[in-house]
């Protein structure tokens, strides 16, 4: 531990500037030094540091075995009115944008919002006294680490991107709007840190906000007509989730008299709150959903789509989304054995059988990670409310493994797109003979998502063991892993389905700053699911404790044991492992072995790969198409009662304030 | 006889190819398939794929339109297999072998391994046909092994 | 702990001459009941064995990779049981060999196959809700997803879980692809889809599947005969008569639409599985 030593020295005040603020000066850096090299220096750079900050956050934690808390000093600044004018520089910035942008819906949220903050701000005049303070503990350090290395490995990949990007819209250097974008992706990041690391909800509150503003400016980066109407209903939909937490806030301070999440933690809570703090919980949950973009508010995240690729693996996989299901699982304990938890766990789990249901219409390939994505979150959220030992565990597992290869399948997606120029799973058919290596990175991602051995299919079946008190959240989890399948495999199919002859295709090259940030998440994602019991023992059970530890009467030791967790997965790893490893060494297709598909007799090789003789003596190529279903899983039939019932189940988590 | 061998022996799936038969020799042969004869005693299965076909059976004359279909076919098929040439027109054209769109036999096509003659062959001699040409299926493998050592 | 593992490789060992046998058994029955004599009683061995003779023929690499997990999968599942381990696990593990399977049938650009594996994806959608949900109903009565733990009890599963030998049998009937449900292929040669998904799998490739069928039937009744562990003579009788009823299903009726079975099994199937589980929450001891 010598060699440890000094790190933990290091102020947690200290680390929390560096992760909060560095991403953000390099930011300005970027935005203020217009040359390639110095823009592709510092957001590496930008990149190294968060990293190294995280991992030393990580470290400090894994050594001192305890949460890491500071208190900023409370003589050094107003604190309260820096955090307050923050909060109305924001507003004023939405309600410019409303103007600008002439949306009325923005306008009017954003009227509400700023009437409750500023009753917040007056009536909660004497909880802002004790000083703000940080406080890591294991579930910030997960967080921060997610942040921090998906984050920064995700922003090195945007260089390329955006580079092809814009020569492909034609904008040259000197108009090059790529100064911009690094800056509000790295102030993003920076934000999302402060977000998990500030203990007073005012500063929470506050990032929530900045997060807010930045996904809409990186949604409209395009400018075009549907990337504003889309980065618009995002902002809308947000801010009214501002509302939400504004709400919560005035509740809390006027009831609890305290900003302090920990604070909030170990007052009484769960069945022993009173109402208006369960009311303040609801609305955070409303907060949460929004952000999370569960149903009813899904359609915000459908619409971030039209944003560049890093853009939209950053949203997903690290940042934006996992602060909806961060806040929940943070304020887990405080509704903890109400009825609310449980409208929650149904809430969520409804969210994961609707996105699930609906993704296997598509074949748009960032619309069915869209709709993964929110489904996976409804499947966390849906943890949180079970709110026992093995559902958090779950939660934290998953939102670990989620990240990874999320963040993964965007990259990847985006860099077919560039390859192919369309993002619809139909033209990636046969995409193993044109892009062997990105299809390769892209099947390991996807089987990341739904096959055992992988770390996201442990956790679900965590998750179904611990949902098993509750039937109806138990059947939606069930339905919806089922049809989770459907969609990751008719995907993959595609990617899969190739032509005979064209077996020895030539590995692609790729750019080394797509190559390695690929690279990495796979080999993060193959790993981690490997060293899922270090990761169980090591991050996520400390982190399940600390929470458990404020649940009254479950204190002391968590009980994680389970039959899914007992199972030999390193016996299952080797002998997949074995199975995929000796048809490859021993029985590869050799050339003289190849034979096209069987077509009753009639096929011929046409200029357009494999094809037959029709009953008019015509060659015609076979041209091959998936099935989706549209007739009965389509958006149009179902996008409506679905948004309905997700309103009523969010309407039932106000009622079940009332019947605590 | 190995193992291999006798599971060869008793376990022939058929891919049965109509090249431009009058219809007589089909209906004989699928009566093999019904429970009066039920070839099925034998391991004998009507597969329908030639990926998994041991033993081709063909009917009718060759044209010009069906011999690239029959090479298909023979092509798709994985070693070891046999060829069957079932009813005069598959034998020689028969009546039609002079006839302007005929290339005459399956033999104008495909090595074949056995001829069960007749206008149209009992089922009898179907089966006993496909018998033959497992023998001699075998036969050529063996000296394929014997070849290759 | 060693002797779960003996039991695993014993059982990984004599599953296919179990199965093979069965599957023979019925190819003789099917065929009494079509008026014929039927092939003898070890024809799918002989079958296997000759389809491993042939030589191999592929459109690409995969197609091997997929199949040879398919069978990992088939024989993992059935050590697992073997070892009393989770049965949750046992069913995702079962999935990832026919999600497999079906991407191995993706694989080639055929119309047959591609048809085939996209129908399977609906067959596999089709029966897994089942398979958990059976699960779900031994955590109930046992409050353990552990097969060894259903050894625990006193009353055999099948008394208070009844319509889950129903629901089993639907599931061995799916998997198997027989008649009414063979929509994606047909278990023994009928022709739908020219084989389905297995068109494009020829001579080794076949026989790995075929094995892994050996496999698969095993593990359905093994999974059937738990249901009376307190006398497993009973419980394998309980096993093989419904596999004689799915036998004689298969024989008595014709193939439908793939639309009829997943509404037929999500809406029959499901009631009767959620009618058994809200029996099991309402009577049974209460999940810890």
């Amino acid at each position: 531990m010598g060699l440890l030593e000094p790190l933990l020295k290091i102020s947690p005040l200290t680390l929390a500037a560096v992760l909060v603020f560095s991403p953000a000066l390099f930011g300005v850096v970027v935005f203020a030094v217009r040359t390639k090299w110095s823009r592709k220096g510092v957001v590496t750079v930008a990149g190294w540091v968060l990293t190294l900050a995280a991992i030393t956050v990580f470290a400090i934690a894994f050594v001192s075995r305890t949460a890491l808390s500071a208190t900023l000093p409370a003589q050094a600044a107003p604190w309260s009115m820096i955090v307050a004018g923050g909060d109305l520089a924001l507003l004023a910035a939405i309600l410019v944008i409303a103007v600008r942008f002439r949306s009325a819906m923005v306008l009017v949220v954003a009227l509400v919002q700023l009437a409750v903050v500023l009753y917040a701000e007056l009536t909660g005049g004497h909880a802002a006294d004790a000083a703000p303070a940080v406080f890591i503990d294991w579930l910030s350090v997960v967080m921060v680490m997610i942040v921090s290395v998906i984050g920064s490995i995700i922003v090195v990949y945007g260089l390329p991107y955006m580079k092809e990007h814009e020569r492909h819209l034609g904008i040259d250097e000197a108009g090059s709007h790529r100064p911009g974008f690094f800056l509000t992706m790295l102030v993003f990041l920076g934000a999302m840190n402060g977000l998990v690391i500030f203990d007073d909800l005012r500063f929470v509150f506050f990032f929530w906000e900045v997060t807010t503003l930045c996904s809409f400016l990186l949604i409209r980066h395009d400018a075009t007509e549907l990337a504003n109407t889309n980065a618009l209903r995002a902002l809308w939909m947000n801010t009214l989730g501002g509302v939400g937490f504004a709400a919560a806030i005035a509740l809390f301070g006027a009831h609890a008299h305290t900003y302090s999440v920990q604070a909030l933690l170990h007052s009484p809570m769960g069945a022993a709150a009173s109402l208006p703090i369960l009311a303040a919980l609801a609305c955070l949950m409303f907060a949460a959903f929004t952000k999370s973009a569960q149903m009813p508010f899904h359609s915000w995240l459908l619409g971030a789509m039209v944003a560049p690729t890093p853009v939209s693996a950053l949203l997903h996989s690290s940042t934006m989304v996992k602060a909806g299901v961060y806040l929940l699982m943070r304020f887990a304990p405080a509704f903890h054995g109400t009825q609310l938890s449980n409208v929650l766990a149904i809430a969520g789990g409804f969210t994961f059988v609707a996105t699930a249901f609906l993704a296997i219409g598509q074949t748009n390939a960032k619309k069915i990670l869209a709709y993964s994505t929110i489904s996976n979150l409804g499947l966390i959220i849906a943890c949180t409310g079970l709110n026992r030992p093995l559902a958090l565990a779950a939660a934290v597992m998953l939102l670990i493994f989620h990240a990874i290869s999320k963040g993964l399948l965007f990259m990847a997606c985006g860099v077919v797109e560039h390859g192919i120029h369309s993002r619809d799973i139909e033209d990636m058919q046969g995409l193993v003979n044109r892009m062997p290596l990105t299809t390769l990175i892209m099947v390991i991602g996807i089987l990341s998502m739904l096959l055992p051995p992988f770390g996201v299919l442990i956790a679900k079946l965590a998750a179904i063991e611990a949902s098993v008190h509750l039937p109806l959240a138990m059947g939606m989890l069930v339905i919806g892993s089922t049809l989770t399948v459907a969609f990751w495999t008719k995907w993959t199919g595609r990617l899969l389905t190739s032509e005979p002859g064209a077996v020895h295709p030539k590995i692609e090259h790729l750019h080394v700053m797509y190559f390695v940030p690929l690279v990495l998440l796979t080999v993060g994602a193959v790993a981690f699911s490997l060293a899922v019991f270090p990761l169980l023992t090591e991050l996520v059970e400390p982190a399940v404790t600390q929470y458990y530890a404020l649940v009254p009467g479950a204190a002391g030791g968590v009980d994680l044991s389970s039959d899914v967790l007992a199972v030999p997965w390193m016996l299952v790893f080797g002998f997949m492992a074995t199975a995929v490893v000796v048809p490859v060494l021993v029985a590869r297709t050799r050339p003289d072995e190849e034979v096209g598909a069987y077509m009753c007799g009639e096929q011929i090789e046409t200029p357009n790969g494999s094809g037959f003789i029709t009953a008019a003596e015509q060659s015609c190529a076979l041209s091959i198409r998936g099935h989706y279903f549209e007739r009965y899983v389509g958006e149009e039939t179902h996008g409506l009662w679905m948004t309905v019932v997700a309103a009523l189940l969010m309407a039932a988590m106000l009622g079940a304030v009332a019947l605590r | 006889m190995g193992l291999i061998d006798i599971a060869r022996s008793k376990s022939p799936w058929i891919l049965h190819f109509d090249a431009g038969a009058c219809n007589g020799c089909d209906i004989e042969l699928l009566a093999c398939l019904t429970p009066v004869y039920d070839v099925e005693r034998f391991g004998i299965i009507n597969i329908g794929n030639p990926k998994h076909a041991d033993v081709l059976l063909v009917t009718g004359t060759v044209n010009k339109r069906s011999a690239r279909v029959l090479r298909n076919l023979y092509d798709q098929m994985p070693e070891p297999k046999a060829v069957v040439a079932i009813g005069a027109c598959a034998l020689s054209g028969g009546v039609f072998h002079q006839c302007y769109n005929i290339l005459g036999g399956v033999d104008s096509v495909l090595p074949v391994d056995v001829y069960v003659p007749g206008c149209a062959p009992k089922p009898e001699a179907i089966i006993e046909g496909v018998v033959m040409a497992l023998g001699k299926m075998q036969e050529r493998e063996h000296a394929r092994k014997r070849g290759a050592a | 702990m060693m002797a779960e593992y003996l039991a695993a490789l014993a059982a990984v060992l004599v599953a296919p001459f179990i199965g093979g046998v069965l599957m023979g058994i019925d190819r003789i029955v099917s065929a009494r009941l079509q008026s014929r004599q039927g092939p003898p009683l070890f024809q799918p061995f002989y079958d296997i064995l000759k389809l491993f003779a042939k030589r191999r023929m592929a459109a690409n690499t995969f197609q091997m990779i997929s199949v040879s997990v398919y069978l990992a999968s088939m024989v993992l599942s059935l050590a697992l049981l073997f070892m009393g381990q989770d049965l949750l696990v046992l069913l995702f593990i079962l999935a990832l060999g026919n999600i497999m399977l079906i991407l191995g049938g993706f694989s080639v650009k055929s119309p047959y196959s591609q048809l085939g594996s996209q129908r399977e994806v609906i067959v596999l959608l089709a029966y897994e809700p089942l398979l958990v949900c059976m699960v779900v109903g031994t955590y109930i009565m046992t409050g353990s997803f552990s097969a060894a733990s259903i050894f625990g009890l006193e009353r055999p599963l099948a008394l208070s879980m009844p319509a889950f030998v129903i629901t089993q049998a639907l599931v061995m009937a799916m998997k198997l692809h027989k008649s009414p449900f063979d929509v994606s292929a047909s278990h023994h040669a009928h022709q739908e889809l020219v084989r389905g998904i297995y068109t494009e799998f020829s001579g080794p490739q076949m026989a790995v599947i075929e094995l892994a069928h050996l496999y698969e039937l095993v593990l359905l009744l093994g999974f059937i005969a738990l249901f009376w562990h307190t006398n497993l003579g009973i419980g394998i009788a309980l096993a093989l008569a419904c596999y004689g009823a799915v036998i004689v299903l298969d024989n008595i009726s014709a193939r439908m639409t793939t639309r009829w079975m997943f509404g037929f099994t999500w809406s029959f199937g499901l009631a009767l599985a959620a009618a058994n589980l809200a029996a099991l929450y309402a009577t049974g001891p209460l999940p810890r």
